[in-house]
């Protein structure tokens, strides 16, 4: 029980029901079921990115490149199955992605492990190649030309409710794939060589290569995840949307980022979980939706979330600062008693 | 005793080594440029004019200067990822005096020279108040650089974005153009004050004693540590130093476009000057001011050689974030082969 209460996911979940309750209290409109389904469905395709991003922050590196794949292969798929007259549903759409998104994981895992170059700098060239790549290649406009079987795709709701204001919504499908990919990242992280191989290279990496770990191979399989996901993002996020854009999530990765981060991922460390990644998200979403509810313009967005970051960063920094002075001091005193 | 000896003759070996390493560096990068330049001149005949020349001499400060605020803290052994939103910031608070405090009335040439100044005085404070932040969570409380730098840079950002509520500033005074577009013997202003900049950059690292600890900082912190050497502090002043460099290059970016906006090079800067330092052979405790401004010239020709190319053709600066992508990985690839093979040798 107090392992539980002490967790960061318990820290998060009671400042999210307090800010809830708090944007509740000035404004009672918030409080419906469908902000509630609002939410969820703006937070979804962020969830499916962001455990990418848990990943390579658990194993100690940052990447941003994962926004600009999830923009090349939902706009590549796009425009290709558009060529080729498909008229079908969202299937489709998925295996070509993911198919895709598989690729560039792949290519820039054999940059970063044949070269053993730092994960952020390639990331950061990676981000910029395939936004350039889309605009360039592939097209520079917005594509509304939606195919047959995917145009009712947005709306199809597992549960449906009437709200007095925004008139009939409800929880989106697509909540399914995210239980699935939750499940199995949780599973993944905890129960899989590959997952405990993730921890343990950001806990302390030489540790790890000598313990046995598979570096090459947990670096290929990770930015490969990282890949599939933002594939499934960049898909779902689009048939939403109903249009394919060619920079889809631009600036959005440091959001994503913010979450984990806030979340409770830390890079030094190898710590992070699948849960508090979610809080994360949400917590951010609901900070950004709160926001314009409590009438504040929609510009402070960035500021407020940058400010969270930082108290969210300084957090664990300062408590393991302290917990090396005490280790040290500990160390001093054995000394001298020798 | 013998131990003693191999370590300081391996230490020796290694110094010369690094030592050719750099001085080879700055060969390489001094032909390349020659070359790409070269290369353009023939291919290209709008390229080796004195217009053409005078216009990349205009261009190229502003990212030079970003680029040593950034290879500052590389050397350390940190990152500045804020360094473009210091400039934008820095650079609106300067914007935000002149357009909303100063009274239009002011016109005499020597009124508006102090209120310039002023002006100046203000956007080097915020690149300092930036720098100081950046150097607290780096230095003081341990967060790692790269994510201190990312979250600063979104509050920098954010704060630009509520203080213009995102729109572009413009309508300065007529004076304070003269930064980024006036010239002195043909040479640009704002290219001198680059140049300035890197031999002062170059003088403190070189030459100082903090500029030594700083590389030793970069080499090895533990070492560094044990040695006696204030870690915090010297991580502070770097980040201030770099804070202020940023300041710097937003104003030249305000005087020479005459407006500022809260995404101004938000999309590649951050991504050129990791380019530019990388390629300048930026490494923690290593790495050259000469290669820094050579790498900022080379990337300088191509830019403005691409683009006299690919002129006409759709959609030519899609084209080119995709090459400066591309470049990038390359140029880490080519660097670690450099690196390997002088380890190995």
């Amino acid at each position: 029980m107090k392992k539980i209460v002490n967790s960061r996911e318990f820290v998060l979940f009671l400042i999210l029901v307090l800010v809830s309750g708090a944007i509740s209290i000035k404004n009672p409109s918030f409080f419906s079921i469908s902000t509630l389904f609002d939410i969820i469905r703006s937070s979804l395709v962020y969830c499916i990115m962001a455990f990418g991003v848990l990943m390579v922050l658990i194993s100690g590196n940052v990447d941003i490149s994962f926004v600009a794949i999830a923009a090349m292969t939902s706009y590549s798929t796009h425009m290709l199955l558009l060529k080729l007259g498909y008229t079908g549903d969202i299937t489709l759409y998925f295996v070509i992605a993911i198919f895709i998104g598989l690729l560039a994981g792949l290519l820039m895992g054999f940059i970063i492990t044949q070269f053993n170059l730092p994960i952020f700098y390639v990331s950061l060239g990676y981000m910029t190649l395939w936004y350039g790549f889309n605009l360039f290649f592939i097209g520079a406009t917005m594509n509304f030309n939606m195919p047959k079987g995917m145009v009712g795709y947005y709306a199809r709701f597992l549960v449906k409710v009437k709200d007095p204001v925004v008139g009939e919504t409800g929880l989106h499908i697509s909540v399914i794939y995210l239980l699935v990919i939750t499940v199995f990242m949780w599973w993944m992280l905890k129960y899989t060589t590959f997952g405990r191989g993730l921890y343990a290279i950001g806990g302390n990496r030489e540790v790890a290569i000598r313990t046995g770990y598979n570096v090459k191979r947990i670096t290929y399989t990770m930015l490969a995840l990282v890949g599939i996901l933002a594939a499934i993002a960049g898909v779902t996020q689009s048939a939403y949307s109903r249009f394919f854009n060619p920079v889809l999530f631009i600036g959005k990765e440091l959001n994503v980022i913010a979450a984990v981060i806030i979340g409770g991922a830390s890079i030094t460390g190898g710590r992070g979980t699948v849960l508090g990644s979610i809080l994360g998200v949400i917590l951010i979403q609901v900070l950004n939706r709160g926001l314009i509810f409590l009438g504040i313009p929609a510009e402070w967005q960035k500021l407020v979330v940058g400010l969270v970051l930082i108290i969210f960063i300084s957090i664990p920094a300062i408590a393991e600062q302290r917990a090396k002075r005490s280790r040290y001091t500990a160390m001093l005193k054995e000394d001298r008693a020798d | 005793m013998t131990k003693r000896s191999t370590f300081t003759e391996n230490k020796r070996l290694h110094r010369l080594l690094s030592k050719f390493h750099i001085e080879s560096r700055i060969l390489l990068l001094l032909g390349a440029f020659i070359v790409i330049t070269a290369f353009f001149s023939i291919t290209e005949e709008r390229f080796f004019t004195a217009r053409s020349i005078s216009s990349m001499a205009f261009q190229c400060p502003e990212i030079g200067i970003m680029a040593l605020g950034m290879a500052i803290t590389m050397i350390i052994g940190g990152i500045n990822l804020s360094v473009n939103d210091t400039a934008n910031l820095s650079a609106l608070m300067a914007g935000l005096f002149l357009v909303k405090l100063v009274p239009p009335t002011a016109t005499s040439d020597y009124m508006s020279l102090f209120i310039i100044g002023i002006a100046i005085l203000i956007a080097l404070v915020t690149g300092l108040l930036c720098g100081v932040l950046n150097g607290f969570l780096v230095g003081y409380i341990g967060v790692s650089p790269i994510l201190a730098t990312l979250s600063t840079l979104i509050l920098f950002r954010g704060i630009s974005v509520v203080v213009t509520g995102g729109k572009t500033l413009t309508g300065f005074p007529e004076q304070l153009s003269v930064i980024g577009h006036q010239t002195v013997v043909g040479i640009p202003i704002s290219f001198i004050i680059l140049v300035a900049l890197g031999v002062l950059i170059y003088v403190i690292l070189k030459y100082t004693t903090f500029g030594f600890k700083a590389r030793m900082l970069g080499t090895n912190p533990t070492a560094a540590k044990f040695s006696g050497i204030n870690s915090k502090s010297i991580t502070m002043k770097i980040y201030i130093l770099s804070g202020i460099l940023g300041a710097i290059a937003g104003i030249i970016v305000m005087s020479r476009i005459n407006s500022v906006a809260y995404e101004y090079g938000t999309r590649t800067y951050i991504l050129l000057t990791l380019l530019i330092s990388v390629l300048g052979g930026i490494s923690p405790g290593f790495g050259n001011v000469i290669g820094i401004l050579l790498a900022t010239f080379i990337l300088q020709v191509m830019s403005t050689g691409f683009h006299m190319l690919l002129l006409g053709v759709r959609g030519s600066s899609f084209f080119k974030d995709f090459s400066w992508g591309t470049l990038l990985i390359v140029f880490l690839i080519i660097d670690y082969f450099l690196h390997h093979r002088g380890r190995t040798e």
